[in-house]
């Protein structure tokens, strides 16, 4: 007992020492239990097409086709005219008055880099998706899986330099890109896109073998003949494009804009939306495309019963041939891609009324009055009352074979050697679609408003046929720049007599500085290898 | 015989009396506080002799005394040591009044307590009273104004927290100090009931806040609840009954008003007024939609507390109920508090407890569409009713090809969804200390917080356009059902050691160690329910769930010693070494040193003479602090599954890399510097502390931003780059005059606060919170931190030839300025406009903070009185965006009637329509923060013991205003703008390192919560 007690301190002090320094601290260093790791991926098919498809996701931010392509090209085109509801960050593409801080044009910067980072994710990682046994993926999957994100590659670097003229370009092997790149030239991003397209061609699978809306043989031989097409290097254009086969018209212009017939003969490429897959986070998602956003915004964005923030400009309206102007036939796309009132909708069970505008006059412009008609395309009202739930599932279009046999057409023309009788052929496939069929180039009729006989005239008669056969599919805009005919445009009599008044006073495109977006400010701000000086001229 | 007996006995009786009154007598009494409560331990001395007694567990006493020249002196800690002459009296009653500056005043600091004379560094106290002097519902918003240096902003409606800052701000990340609560490190304050509180001690400078090491950077908020004392069961209860309101509102158009700017021709003019068959349309109402958001809040409080013991057993046990309505429509905040501390005294060993459970029902304040619930209410057109009963719903809004505008009806946002966010928060401690050899000490402290939060949120089917046009309707239920929890232990060990050599040398010693353990997941699902809006429960009709699990370890050791020699020099010197998980195997540990010094010139023989100066004392201290507070597993690589696409309308998930991992990331650390000067004169009457600091934070952690071109996940890295420097001045004031009926104090406390950020290690800057496309705020080098950017007008051009002529027309070239449009400043002064001249235009942080208390009592009455403020910080208000910019058609200030047009040259409110300019980023919506508030005004009146025939120890009524008055230049609704909370639809992680993002919200007025004005009846009674 005495022991005991004697020892009783020194027992205790030994025992809280102990107790002291019991702590240990190799439970400090931890691995992220929410994600996967390096060291555990790329093993398996699933991870391989994992990887594959987060490179599509990118397209569907609201950068991009959730919302902001289309609204900044089919405005800067003014194949849309604004309501007095838009928002400013659109209108401002309407009157050409964005700058580099606009909030849009980031997202569709970033989101197209982001586009390209996961492309290089798989392709960087060829090695490992190629030490995958044979059982568990073949080499021919491998091979189109990352085929598929060359592709991707491609048109993100498409839309990039279409939009932004030189822009850095990232392969995702040089370590030196982690913090920035300078502008490269734009020809070497073009031999780049044209550099992947080629390796896609020869491991995409073909349309028939694949499932529908991933990338295919025919997608990159489109895209590859696209980008020459913009380069003006028009036999290598007509070259690719002539690789394109078991394509077709639609023999319904408008089966391209329902949601039933997506993915069908005349698609090239789409990107894929859907309801069923989910849009919880659409809106969440300018540029990340984190969470679910399988739903685009157009149909209730353009909906003339809806939100009604856009309507088909006057300008595009009166583009439509109606029989007064070739003494043969109304243009039946005319009523395929745009509502009046009096329209029946709603599998024709409704009729359509779409109010005019009245605007009272002002100190600066007089008063105004205009019909507005609101898009048919791509809006679901053909099958229902309303645009439900503000999302669309319809798939929306990047290319379709009506366009290639435009490009064709345009190819053919301009080639050394072309042939201006084969282009007006290729032309007039379009024209003759089972369900459209106008007068065709060359008759007497189309002579005496689209005449065809020399190359100038021809690339008038295709301006034309592009803009009624594309209208409000993100093509016009690039059109008229790559063939310089932006400026002649906007500042037309034709085009500015038929705006609103408002409008009118509103639009200061300026010449050439909008024929190209502002490279982001933050980009210039972050990026050190991109100073204020790089900026595209007049920003 | 009987009558001999009898005067034998009266002659006895005599000649004792007259013995007792030469020789020796008893005099008995009780000795108790101002509050009629015992003082138990207190001392009673004859004075100048060795006699003496200790109070009892009543207060009483009984001392044998010689002499009717005899004095009492009767002291205890804390109290004004008395001396009442004795006289023939042999029934002495004593009541001790509180020595408020007391100079033996305990405070508690890191890890111990310490006497107030004996500490080096800068710590702010602030006591019980003063904590429950102005009904709060959390203790966060108690400590607003109370202390030197620290900054309290309210975040609005009830139930969400507020912002604390500690010196201003000192780093781009998670500035929030560290909370602990007796001891345990807890994530949030503002769920412990005001009336629990002890004390509040913060530790602002390195010698007490690096005692926390990794934590202690930003400040450490020390809560001591309250215990039981030894003596009879005191039972108390606490309740107050009041009402909340505002009354401030944005003068918005009245329909007619409307009708004139709609119709103007500035906007298409919207179908509604051209096309007679809407006319009915609008003359269905006249709808204020301000009046129909805010309302009249009543809340009630209760606060029942027992507590008592004896020497070898203490409790107190308490309860409270809160229920709060708040002033915006259906928000409140529902709190069940209790609490059990305990203390058991065992020989050489001393066990405790505390433990606290929290339930929280919040009705949280809602938006929708990223757009505030004032910013659709200013919006809204005026002449739509509010309900419409024909509707799916039951609301009326807007169809927007009729109307012209999109506003959402605000009402609807926050009567037809149903939002519940119910918090549940154990928080407890056991310790035990035991006493080793005489002076050495062991002690354990075992802690835990286990916190739950569940959100239920029901969002029915509705559709609010009556004429089919859908611009605002959702065609099912949307259910939200989300979960997070957090759970933490600490067991912190440690010796102490206290030595007194040769009577002069006093040392103190500790050794410590300690661990800490988080887990925290998180769940959110989600579904709808297409045909009924009935069942609040998940189904299979579009789910959506993710979750996350988040592990967390720190380890700690920390030494210490303090040393003063006869309590005139002080010395002090700490060292400790924290590892966290949150960093990779090189660079876990970090180092962080203290030391301080402090001279009590008081008690210098060459001023024992001047009688005046009671107490003079200089401080000064070094060292450093960490910060880890980085999302956890930065420093590691991993792939997210979080990319979705879809293939035949399936959803496929895609994988990619989450973001580039830095394997080198280590502790920010913060350098401290403060020195101080604490004097007291005449008894401390008059009481003046200043302090002067300078925080300098380096390696700062910061999510780096990549350039967007390299796509990068995250968009960021995570790195230790860049450094900030926070200088700043503290005083606190103190006057007191307790003596006779007529008694009163003041105290004044006051902070500056300079910061800068010097280095952002090579990114020129980081941009924060964004509104309308645009960024408004950011932290660049050579600028205070989350500084406000955008251009700087200087009034309105008045004919297009000024504004293509002004600046070389460069201002038209950039933005197309006309007529009617803002002027920019060439700030940077090149002769040009350019997107250079986006400049500095405004500092949210406030450059001072104030409080003033006042305290008076006479016999029964008490009247406080509180104000406090802040000055030399801006605001920027997005609601005049939504008010002036006239961007597009919305209702709107009034005062755009009187924009500029050719024939009515403004000066300062521009042309209407989308003009880039005018609506961007400017000095137009910053606005002067600064404000003066009398917080509190209070009258109260006491019943004391003998009023109340014994029943009750004491028995106070009370009513009391809060935020009566409100001097300010600020044009919004309330000037105190904090960051903008309102319900999610998903649940974050609790207690996660809060992102940058939190701080460049502050200040930023986008329709907050305005602070109600309240009216309250209260009620405190003790027995």
């Amino acid at each position: 007992m005495k022991i005991l007690k004697k020892h009783f301190t020194p027992a205790l002090v030994l025992s809280a020492w102990v107790l002291l320094f019991s702590c240990k601290a190799d439970k400090l260093a931890l691995t992220n239990p929410n994600n996967l790791s390096p060291e555990t991926f790329f093993k398996s098919a699933a991870q391989v097409q994992s990887a594959v498809d987060a490179v599509y996701g990118s397209l569907q931010t609201t950068g991009m086709y959730n919302r902001g392509i289309w609204y900044g090209n089919d405005n800067m085109s003014h194949e849309n005219t604004c309501n007095s509801q838009q928002e400013a960050d659109k209108r401002q593409w309407l009157n050409f008055t964005q700058d580099a801080t606009h909030s849009l044009t980031e997202a569709y910067w970033n989101s197209c880099f982001r586009g390209v980072t996961k492309a290089n994710f798989v392709i960087n990682n060829a090695k490992l998706i190629n030490d995958i046994p044979e059982v568990f993926l073949s080499q021919a999957m491998k091979d189109k899986y990352i085929g598929e994100a060359k592709f991707l590659r491609a048109l993100y670097y498409f839309y990039l330099v279409d939009k932004f003229g030189d822009v850095p370009l990232y392969l995702g092997v040089d370590p030196a890109e982690n913090f920035g790149l300078p502008r490269t030239p734009k020809a070497q991003v073009w031999a780049q896109i044209e550099a992947d397209c080629i390796d896609a061609t020869t491991k995409c699978l073909a349309k028939a073998d694949e499932v529908p809306g991933r990338a295919t043989k025919g997608s990159a031989w489109a895209l590859l003949g696209k980008a020459r097409l913009y380069q003006q290097n028009y036999a290598g254009a007509l070259e690719a494009f002539k690789n394109i086969t078991g394509y077709n018209l639609e023999p319904v212009y408008f089966n391209n804009f329902m949601e039933e017939t997506e993915n069908g003969p005349e698609s090239l490429f789409e990107v894929q939306f859907s309801k069923a897959a989910g849009y919880s986070d659409a809106w969440n998602s300018d540029r990340t495309d984190q969470g679910v956003n399988e739903a685009t915004f157009r149909a209730q964005e353009y909906s003339c019963l809806g939100w009604f923030n856009v309507f088909v400009s006057e300008d595009l309206w009166n583009e439509f041939e109606t029989a007064a102007v070739n003494g043969v036939k109304t243009d039946p796309r005319r009523g395929y891609c745009v509502y009046q009132t009096g329209d029946k909708y709603d599998n024709n069970t409704l009729t359509m009324t779409i109010d005019p505008v009245t605007v009272a006059a002002t100190a600066t412009t007089p008063a105004d009055f205009y019909v507005r008609r609101g898009w048919k395309k791509y809006q679901n009202y053909y099958k229902a009352a309303a645009e439900s739930d503000n999302e669309s599932g319809i798939n929306m279009k990047v290319i379709r074979y009506a366009d290639v046999l435009l490009m064709m057409a345009e190819s053919e023309a301009k080639r050394p050697g072309g042939s201006l009788a084969t282009a007006i052929g290729y032309m007039n496939q379009v024209r003759n679609r089972a369900d459209v069929l106008m007068p065709l180039y060359g008759s007497a009729a189309m002579n005496a408003i689209y005449p065809v006989g020399t190359l100038a005239d021809f690339m008038l008669a295709l301006e034309h046929e592009r803009k009624v056969e594309l209208c409000g599919e993100q093509i016009r805009f690039s059109d008229l720049v790559r063939w310089d005919r932006l400026n002649t445009f906007l500042t037309s009599a034709k085009l500015l007599n038929s705006l609103p008044k408002a409008d009118k006073a509103a639009l200061v495109f300026s010449y050439p500085k909008n024929m190209l977006y502002p490279i982001p400010q933050k980009e210039i701000d972050v990026n050190p290898k991109i100073e204020q000086a790089d900026q595209n001229p007049g920003y | 015989m009987k009558k001999l007996l009898r005067v034998f006995l009266l002659l006895f009786f005599f000649v004792a009396g007259t013995a007792g009154a030469y020789a020796q007598r008893t005099v008995t009494g009780t000795v108790v506080d101002k509050d009629q409560l015992p003082v138990i331990g207190a001392n009673v001395v004859v004075k100048g002799t060795t006699i003496g007694a200790i109070t009892d567990g009543l207060g009483k006493y009984a001392i044998v005394v010689t002499s009717t020249g005899n004095t009492l002196v009767v002291s205890f800690i804390g109290y004004a040591p008395q001396e009442i002459s004795i006289g023939t009296n042999s029934v002495i009653n004593v009541v001790l009044q509180s020595e408020s500056t007391a100079l033996d005043e305990v405070v508690v600091v890191g890890y111990g307590t310490q006497k107030r004379t004996t500490v080096t560094g800068a710590i702010s106290s602030v006591t019980s009273d003063k904590i429950t002097a102005l009904p709060s519902a959390g203790l966060d918003q108690a400590l607003q104004g109370r202390a030197a240096g620290v900054t309290v902003i309210n975040n609005g409606a009830p139930g969400f927290e507020s912002t604390i800052r500690v010196r201003g701000i000192s780093t781009v990340n998670d500035a929030n100090p560290l909370f602990v609560v007796d001891g345990v490190v807890t994530t949030s304050i503002s769920n412990i009931s005001p009336s629990d509180i002890e004390s509040i001690q913060v530790l602002k400078d390195a010698s007490t806040a690096a005692i926390y090491g990794s934590l202690g950077s930003n400040g450490v908020i020390m809560v001591t609840t309250k215990k039981g004392k030894a003596g009879a069961v005191v039972v108390n209860l606490d309740s107050y009954y009041g009402v909340q309101y505002s009354d401030a509102r944005y003068n918005v158009m009245n329909s007619a008003q409307y009708k004139e700017y709609a119709t103007s021709g500035a906007f298409t003019t919207p179908a509604v007024y051209t096309d007679p068959q809407y006319a009915s349309r609008l003359t269905g109402a006249e709808t204020n939609w301000q009046d129909k958001i805010y309302q009249k809040g009543p809340m009630q409080n209760y606060d029942l507390s027992v507590s008592g013991g004896n020497e070898f057993a203490t409790f107190r046990l308490s309860a409270g109920y809160l229920n709060q309505r708040g002033i915006v429509i259906k928000t409140g905040l529902e709190r069940y508090n209790f609490r059990v501390n305990s203390d058991f005294k065992k020989g050489r060993l001393k066990i405790g407890e505390n433990l606290s459970l929290s339930y929280s029902a919040q009705d949280p304040l809602a938006d929708n569409g990223g757009r505030s619930l004032l910013e659709h209410a200013i919006k809204a057109a005026p002449y739509l009713p509010v309900y419409n009963a024909s509707n799916p719903g039951g609301f009326q809004g807007p169809t927007s090809s009729v109307d012209g505008q999109d506003a959402e009806n605000p009402v609807r946002i926050m009567e037809l969804n149903n939002l519940q966010l119910n918090t549940q928060n154990i928080l407890g401690n056991l310790y035990g200390e035991v006493e080793l050899l005489k002076g050495l000490k062991f002690k354990s402290n075992l802690g835990l917080q286990d916190q739950r939060t569940i959100s239920n949120q029901l969002f029915p089917s509705y559709n609010d356009d009556n004429l089919g046009g859908n611009t605002h309707r959702q065609t099912f239920a949307n259910i939200f059902k989300n979960r997070a929890t957090y759970t933490a232990f600490l067991f912190t060990n440690n010796f102490t050691y206290d030595l007194t050599l040769a009577e002069k040398h006093n040392i103190e010693l500790l050794a410590l160690t300690e661990y800490s353990s988080v887990h925290s997941t998180v769940m959110n699902t989600n579904s709808r329910n297409n045909l009924s809006n009935d069942v609040n429960e998940l189904s299979n009709t579009n789910p959506s769930m993710s979750s996350g699990t988040v592990y967390y370890y720190r380890v700690s050791y920390l030494g210490r010693l303090n040393y003063n020699y006869d309590g005139k020099y002080l010395f002090s010197a700490s060292i400790r070494k924290d590892a966290s998980s949150r960093f990779g195997p090189n660079k876990r540990w970090g180092t962080f040193p203290s030391v301080s010094l402090g001279w009590n010139i008081a008690k210098e023989a060459f001023l024992s003479d001047v009688q005046g100066i009671s107490n003079l004392k200089l401080r000064a201290s070094w060292g450093k602090a960490g910060n880890d507070k980085i999302s956890d597993y930065a420093y590691s690589a991993s792939y997210t599954s979080n990319m979705n696409y879809d293939f035949g309308n399936a959803l496929v998930v895609g994988t990619t890399a989450a973001g580039r991992p830095n394997p080198d990331l280590k502790w920010e650390e913060m350098t401290m510097t403060n020195v101080g000067l604490d004097l007291g004169l005449f008894k401390s009457k008059f009481t003046l502390s200043a302090e002067y600091y300078i925080n300098e934070s380096n390696d700062l952690l910061m999510q780096v931003p990549l350039p967007l071109s390299t796509g990068d996940w995250n968009g960021t890295i995570p790195q230790n780059s860049g450094s900030m420097e926070t200088k700043g001045f503290e005083f606190q004031l103190g006057y007191n005059d307790f003596e006779g009926d007529f008694q009163w104090s003041a105290s004044l406390n006051l902070g500056t606060f300079k910061n800068k950020v010097k280095s952002l290690g090579g990114a020129s800057y980081i941009s924060g919170y964004s509104f309308e496309g645009e960024d408004l705020n950011r932290c660049q080098v050579g600028q205070p931190a989350f500084y406000f950017y955008g251009w700087q007008f200087d009034g309105i051009f008045q004919s297009d030839a000024d504004a293509a002529a002004y600046m070389g027309g460069t201002e038209k070239a950039l933005n197309s300025a006309t007529a009617g449009d803002f002027r920019i400043k060439d700030t940077n002064g090149d002769g040009k406009i350019t997107p250079a001249d986006r400049t500095n235009i405004g500092n949210p942080f406030p450059k001072m903070t104030l409080g003033l208390d006042l305290n008076a009592s006479y016999k029964g009455f008490d009247l406080n009185l509180f104000i406090s403020g802040v000055y030399g910080n801006k605001i920027y208000n997005t609601n005049l965006f939504d008010l002036l910019s006239m961007d597009r058609l919305f209702n709107a200030d009034v005062r755009v009637l009187d924009r500029w047009t050719p024939t009515n040259p403004s000066n300062t409110i521009p042309r209407a329509g989308l003009v880039a300019s005018n609506a961007q980023a400017s000095s137009r919506f910053v606005e002067d923060g600064a404000y003066t508030k009398l917080k509190n005004i209070t009258l109260g009146y006491t019943l004391h013991k003998n009023l109340l025939k014994n029943k009750f120890t004491k028995l106070r009524i009370y009513v009391s205003a809060q935020n009566m008055i409100c001097i300010t230049k600020y044009s919004g609704l309330d000037p105190e703008v904090g960051r903008y909370l309102a319900s999610g639809t998903t649940l974050g992680q609790i207690g996660s390192p809060q992102t940058t993002g939190q701080n460049y919200a502050n200040g930023i007025d986008v329709g907050n919560y305005p602070i109600p004005k309240s009216v309250i009846g209260g009620l405190q009674i003790t027995f």
